[in-house]
């Protein structure tokens, strides 16, 4: 079976449970988000799926590889960016790639082209002789990132993959995930970068030693909407009349605009109305939906109450 | 899992390669060579040039009271001095893995390579045997090297007193050629085990180097007179140091386990 299947997952380091219960499928081309906050057991999920740890509970099937009975074929298919570049700094690019080339067993002379063409297209090209102590924090990144695919994995997890990349260099790595998925290839992305990760997938779980939630992000951002009400005047003066409606919304408000969070769609009506009553004069009132941002720290926020 | 003869080659790649661009480390490993070559053959020298001296007597005397009137002192003392250095001589091969193995395993921690390494195909033998061979190789290059330059050493300054080779002879052949490896392995063994269990690479070596001690302790024991130690004694010692080896190499196996490096370190 191809992308990754994980049934009832579970890591157990002793006493402490890092992870439990988790469940759910990627579909091979998919770039699939994997969100929650620090020591919520998301490397623990990657480590197990890549074959570094074994689970504790239930069942994970990478590309075909069972997590608990075949992790080495296992880490075959799969490619790991981890958190950290990782790499070996008194040797040039070249040798720091053809290392795991020769770990995988390739044939350089055909393995070569293939990454030569990552490393021109993450802007290397030229700079494989020279030693990666030597390069900035943005290269050491980008040169991880072609590491990750020397051995043409199927499915690929990337922890933070724009960590430390100027703007420009963040745009070519987002449009290669795109380019890597769209050649069918199952693509996990672990980020704090909540608008990287609203960009490129089309779903997202977020952990929080269990699952807490996933969908798709469109339908996630569409769970909560907001009212984009701009007002003459200084917008903060409405918020206490906002915020004493029945619904009690959360409101943030700067300079004229008040962004007001609706449980309801229904309850936009009752907040223009109360803000004419408070005296306002409106201008414009957009519906939007919130930014997979507001959605994910309502959830933790919920879950921490 | 079958083990791969082309990851673990690909291990020893990598760690020589790195090794030979570590010019702090080649440095501190020429350092203990020089030292261990050096020393006896002016030692030798001495002897040889002060071979009337009449404190030489008193000495060989306290280590061989039946040495006949007529014998040479120096040429005694000359003979006990190359004997008790092979003891200190075997410090190079046990200290030399030491240095290369705490960089290269514990090394990985530090500098954060060890989780996109275990993420490869690689198994834990493969990366034992890739590692171990990465030191065990110069350490015993650099151990041969040293004994052509300390036997050719010995005989230039030993012969105007000697008329002919002192070295190499069979205590120094045998144990060059046999007993060193054995306590190189003995050697990168302990530096294998000791750095899957901490940190930082420097920590592995001061600990590891630790072992050396008994080695230096013996041959105290030769230069007090209490022990002597021939070619049955080397003998002896090579063949504990050899189930040494073999209890350490599964124990490294074991240690370098995926999951307890990744949960502990990665």
């Amino acid at each position: 079976m191809s992308g990754i299947d994980v049934r009832g997952l579970g890591k157990r380091f002793g006493e402490r449970v890092a992870v439990e219960g988790l469940t759910f499928h990627v579909r091979p081309g998919e770039v699939f988000g994997l969100l929650g906050p620090n020591g919520a057991g998301k490397t623990t999920t990657v480590r197990m799926l890549t074959g570094l740890l074994t689970p504790s509970e239930g069942e994970a099937v990478v590309w075909g590889h069972r997590a608990d009975r075949d992790g080495e074929g296992l880490r075959k298919v799969v490619g790991l960016l981890t958190e950290q570049p990782g790499l070996y700094e008194r040797l040039t690019a070249r040798e720091n790639l053809r290392f795991f080339m020769k770990l995988h067993e390739l044939d350089e002379s055909k393995a070569w082209p293939r990454t030569q063409h990552y490393l021109e297209r993450f802007g290397l090209g030229g700079r494989e002789e020279e030693p990666v102590g030597g390069f900035s924090k943005g290269m050491r990144q980008k040169l991880a990132i072609v590491r990750t695919l020397v051995h043409d994995p199927r499915v690929i997890f990337l922890d933070e993959p724009t960590s430390g990349l100027d703007p420009e260099s963040a745009r070519t790595v987002r449009d290669a995930v795109a380019e890597l998925a769209s050649e069918g290839r199952t693509i996990v992305l672990c980020s704090h970068n909540l608008s990287e990760v609203e960009r490129l997938c089309e779903r997202v779980a977020v952990v929080k030693r269990r699952l807490l939630l996933m969908g798709p992000v469109r339908e996630l951002r569409r769970s909560g909407q907001s009212l984009d009400v701009r007002v003459d005047g200084e917008a903060e003066r409405f918020r206490n009349a906002l915020t004493s409606l029945p619904f009690a919304p959360n409101v943030l408000a700067e300079g004229m605009r008040l962004r007001v969070m609706l449980e309801d769609e229904a309850h936009a009506p009752d907040v223009l109305a109360c803000l004419v009553g408070a005296g306002a004069r409106v201008h414009s009132a957009v519906p939007a939906q919130r930014p997979l941002e507001e959605v994910y720290l309502d959830l933790l926020r919920e879950e921490g109450a | 899992m079958a083990f791969r003869p082309r990851r673990a080659l690909a291990v020893f790649w990598k760690d020589f390669l790195d090794l030979r661009k570590n010019v702090g480390l080649l440095v501190s490993m020429a350092v203990l060579p020089a030292v261990m070559v050096l020393v006896p053959i002016v030692v030798v020298w001495t002897y040889v040039n002060t071979p009337n001296r009449a404190d030489l007597r008193s000495v060989a005397q306290f280590y061989d009271p039946t040495l006949p009137l007529g014998a040479s002192a120096a040429r005694f003392l000359i003979d006990k001095t190359l004997t008790d250095w092979f003891g200190l001589f075997l410090v190079m091969p046990v200290f030399v893995p030491i240095l290369i193995a705490s960089q290269s395993v514990a090394g990985e921690k530090e500098r954060r390579t060890l989780e996109p390494l275990l993420a490869s195909p690689v198994t834990a033998a493969e990366l034992v045997a890739g590692k171990s061979l990465a030191a065990l190789v110069p350490a015993v290059v650099i151990t041969w090297v040293a004994f052509i330059i300390f036997c050719v050493g010995v005989d230039i300054v030993a012969w105007p007193m000697v008329q002919g080779p002192l070295m190499p002879n069979a205590l120094w052949t045998f144990g060059v050629l046999v007993i060193a490896p054995l306590f190189a392995f003995f050697g990168n063994g302990v530096a294998v085990l000791i750095s899957a269990r901490v940190s930082e690479a420097r920590m592995a070596q001061q600990i590891s180097a630790l072992v050396v001690l008994p080695l230096v302790g013996m041959v105290g024991g030769q230069v007090a007179g209490v022990l002597k130690a021939g070619l049955g004694f080397y003998a002896l010692q090579g063949a504990v140091v050899l189930v040494l080896d073999v209890v350490l190499l599964f124990a490294s196996i074991r240690l370098l386990d995926r999951e307890r490096l990744v949960s502990r370190w990665g």
